[in-house]
């Protein structure tokens, strides 16, 4: 085996293990991990509901600002089994507020993503395959919509409005998230509308319709897969800024909402680490697994990027 | 080389610019502000918005007297006395002599009986206080330099502590003719302002208010007190609890505005320097303004008194007490506040049969619902012809008492069935819009506030006679329920009918039972919890802050009777 002429290049078993792995690219380590810890969140929003008492999550359920197992808060009371994150300032349990809470945000961002998506592969199609008034009007419309920073508007709309559900709040985000998925896919679909396949279906008659989302957009997948998890980065983003600031939805749990109560009611000083510590970690999961699924899905379309 | 002349400059303008805020830090008192103050350079306290509490009615405008709580009497400060007649429709006020505004010009009878006049005509000057002074009296006369008779519409024992005396938050203040004549009281902005006070204005912005000593004050010139300590006031806007709570614990700031009583024990934790009105738990100070939920009568469904009983009848007072005030106060068992002043009324209440019970009765609460037609659907919320039983309670968002406070509100409603929801509006938005005008089905704050000796004041807030329709602004913050039917036709009655009894009459108690009836069947408003009020205070820079021990008054600080606790500041060692 090794005196042979038309030898493979000497690869250590870790490296030919990984070799393997570009067979299929979408079982790129990022990606499965990101995939993996977004699934764990969403696994524990929906196995907790079954195996934990959700009423706990409203004001004055539990005792008051009791710390997590095996430790103790200022007044030197330690954690119990019935409360095993703890309880927040209004009795509330953390850890069902995890389980309603997390999904939620989750929620709000793949909601705003997808619908801010879709606007903008309509948009985005339209104008570059279309041109003409068309193209000039959403191209003006996008780049000026770009420019308005999200959190400003909304900050002044739900403050004007109050409560907002959150399906309301993601339709409001998604208004602010349709304008670079627009712009990217015009760019792609004008130096797309040129190339040989689809001049040859324009020539068979296909409709524009059909040219546009048969044709085309199945090659625009994994850019479309990249910008739909940058979008819904972005929207949690402004979701969560909005929370925290006191703007979301009142009675539902987020975890936004979460760490602005605890602000608001001074955790930071009275030393309630997991009131406010406990969400933060979990948001902080959830952008590292948006990161990694990213990362993961730039490695799918572009081969370039993929290391050793 | 250029660069580093330049950061050189830069760290040496700090070095001084500190090291001289760190002189004058010892001199001066920073007070916490709970509010923004929209309008900096306006001080037309006869109108809305923050005018007064920024410092203005604590260290430049003087009352003409303070209720001190601890005594019961009016301390006299800009008067040094005030006589009724017989029957109390003629009240003669004696001013201080040797009173000057701090540009020189005497203060004397006739800036008194200028400013009244203001008031008595005109209908836009919207504050509390004007409105007051303008419903009771009928004319004003000069007697003499330092002596003005207020003719009363009508017998008034209470006239003295109700306009002039601090007794809540503010009293009516008097403004200098030789500035105000000739321009329109609703909307000139008197700036800059000028006042008797031991202090003069400054500069403020949105977030803060500074005023300095006037060395040249009239008190200390006429023997009436020394000139305060401290030679620099500074009113500085906070936010939260927990940015007010760093700021004090670290020394930045002297007084503090309302904090939960974990937040006080996590600062002293780290400041041992910082107090409370009580040594120990619980730390807080009763305030006299008792809470309760106001209900918009106006505003179908809760135009029936039974689904307003309902939500009497469901609220928990004994939980809001525990986990919105973690055990700082108690259960409201009547309207009106629990101080021992009160005593003989509540006890007439709770014989008719009208106390209030600490503990929910959601059965009850339900009955009264699906009596009035309603079922319960399969959300779990009670509905009648396809409307969900619902209601948006307006909360104003400056503390975490009042926000919290309605969270459980709105648990205890979801849960009996009425789909709750709070709705946390800005503070200048909540009681410049939302109260006053009827925005609002239900509301979290504290309007029947008023008697803390007598039981008129408070009840004669929501006589008929204050009744305006949704969208114009209820006099004086009166009768925001708008609560308009024959019970309250009755009810004004027999509450005109005390008016004009003193406060020991014996009469007074059964009266008062009579008309609480009313408010029992009726439920214009749902009293839910007494008041606590727990400010701390740095004894860092200051000391003779006032506590239960050392009770020359009582501490609420962004009252016209701070001017009391400014005068006891001294400089600690």
């Amino acid at each position: 085996m090794s005196t042979s002429a038309t030898q493979e290049p000497q690869l250590t078993k870790a490296q030919q293990r990984k070799m393997r792995r570009f067979d299929n690219p979408w079982l790129n380590p990022k990606l499965l991990w990101g995939a993996a810890i977004l699934i764990g969140i969403m696994a524990l929003g929906l196995i907790g509901r079954l195996l934990w008492d959700t009423e706990l999550v409203f004001t004055g359920s539990g005792p008051l600002k009791l710390p997590p197992i095996g430790f103790e808060n200022l007044r030197g009371q330690s954690g119990i089994t019935d409360h095993p994150l703890g309880t927040d300032g209004a009795g509330r349990d953390v850890l069902s507020l995890l389980i309603v809470g997390a999904p939620n945000s989750l929620y709000v961002g793949l909601l705003a993503s997808l619908i801010g998506m879709s606007l903008g592969i309509f948009l985005g199609f339209s104008a570059g395959f279309v041109r003409g008034r068309v193209d000039d009007v959403i191209r003006v419309l996008s780049d000026v919509m770009i420019t308005i920073p999200p959190l400003l508007i909304l900050v002044v709309f739900q403050s004007a409005y109050g409560d907002v559900n959150l399906t309301m709040m993601a339709v409001l985000i998604a208004a602010f998230v349709w304008q670079s998925p627009t712009r990217l896919i015009r760019a792609q679909v004008m130096s797309m509308r040129e190339s040989g396949y689809v001049q040859m279906a324009r020539l068979s008659g296909a409709s524009t319709f059909h040219i546009m989302f048969k044709e085309m957009l199945p090659n625009l997948i994994p850019y479309l897969f990249g910008s739909f998890i940058a979008n819904v980065t972005t929207s949690i983003v402004t979701a969560v800024g909005l929370e925290v600031l006191g703007l979301g939805p009142q009675r539902v749990p987020t975890l936004g909402r979460t760490i602005y109560e605890a602000i608001n009611a001074g955790a930071l000083i009275q030393n309630l680490w997991w009131w406010w510590g406990i969400p933060t970690l979990f948001l902080a999961l959830m952008f590292i697994a948006l990161l990694l699924i990213n990362i993961g899905l730039d490695e799918v379309s572009n081969p370039r990027l993929r290391k050793l | 080389m250029k660069r580093t002349l330049t950061l050189t400059a830069v760290a040496l303008a700090m070095a001084v610019s500190g090291g001289a805020f760190a002189q004058e830090r010892a001199d001066t008192v920073i007070f916490d502000l709970d509010r923004t103050i929209k309008d900096p350079e306006n001080f037309n306290w006869f109108t809305s918005g923050t005018k007064r509490q920024h410092g203005a009615h604590q260290s430049m405008w003087e009352p003409l007297f303070i209720l001190n709580y601890t005594t019961g009497e009016l301390d006299p400060w800009l008067a040094t006395g005030i006589e009724s007649n017989d029957d109390f429709t003629e009240w003669t006020l004696a001013i201080r002599e040797g009173v000057t505004w701090s540009d020189g010009e005497t203060f004397d009878a006739d800036d008194v009986v200028f400013t009244a006049n203001l008031a008595l005509n005109n209908e836009d000057l919207s504050q509390r206080e004007a409105a007051n002074l303008r419903s009771q009296v009928a004319s004003v006369e000069k007697m003499g330099d330092l002596s003005v008779k207020f003719v009363l519409k009508s017998a008034n024992p209470r006239f003295a502590t109700e306009n002039f005396g601090v007794r809540i938050f503010g009293s009516f203040l008097i403004m200098p003719e030789h500035v105000w004549a000739g321009e329109d009281p609703a909307t000139f902005a008197f700036f800059p302002p000028i006042g008797t006070g031991p202090y003069t204005f400054t500069s403020a912005s949105t977030n803060r208010a500074i005023w300095d000593r006037n060395d040249d004050w009239w008190g200390a010139q006429s023997g009436f007190q020394e000139l305060p300590e401290p030679q620099r006031l500074i009113w500085l806007e906070t936010g939260g609890e927990e940015s007010r709570a760093q700021l004090i614990a670290s020394n930045q700031i002297d007084a503090a505005t309302n904090v939960t009583v974990g937040t006080l024990e996590a600062i002293r934790a780290q400041n041992p320097n910082v107090t409370a009105w009580h040594e120990d738990y619980p730390y807080a100070w009763p305030d006299p303004c008792a809470r309760q939920l106001e209900i918009n009568t106006t505003v179908a469904p809760w135009t029936d008194p039974n689904l307003r009983r309902a939500v009497a009848h469901i609220i928990d007072r004994s939980q809001i007490v525990n986990v919105a005030y973690e055990g700082t106060t108690v259960a409201s068992e009547s309207m009106f506040v629990q101080y021992g002043s009160m005593g003989a009324y509540i006890d007439a209440i709770k014989e008719a049969g009208y106390g209030l019970p600490a503990k929910g009765d959601a059965a009850a609460g339900q009955a009264l619902i699906e009596a009035a037609g309603y079922a319960k659907g399969d959300n779990g919320y009670y509905a009648k012809d396809g409307e969900t039983l619902s209601v948006s309670i307006h909360v104003n968002s400056a503390s975490t008492e009042y926000t919290r406070t309605i969270d459980v509100v709105v648990e205890q409603l979801n849960r009996a069935g009425i789909e709750a929801k709070a709705v946390p509006v800005e503070n200048g938005v909540f009681w410049g819009e939302v109260l006053p005008f009827g925005s609002f089905e239900m509301s979290y704050s504290w309007l029947s506030c008023g008697s803390v000796n007598e039981p008129w004041t408070s009840m004669a807030r929501y006589t008929t006679d204050s009744v305006v329709p949704v969208g114009e602004r209820s006099p004086g913050f009166n009768n925001t329920s708008r609560w308009d039917s024959e019970a309250a036709a009755t009810y004004t009655e027999l509450v005109a009918s005390m008016a004009n009894l003193a406060a020991d009459d014996p009469k007074l108690p059964e009266l008062v039972a009579e008309a609480y009836a009313h408010l029992d069947a009726e439920v214009p408003f749902i009293p839910l919890v007494q008041a606590a009020k727990l400010l701390p205070f740095n004894n860092t820079y200051w000391t003779g802050w006032p506590t239960a021990e050392n009770a020359y008054n009582h501490p609420a600080f962004w009252w016209n009777s701070g001017h009391q606790i400014i005068h006891n500041l001294t400089k600690a060692q």
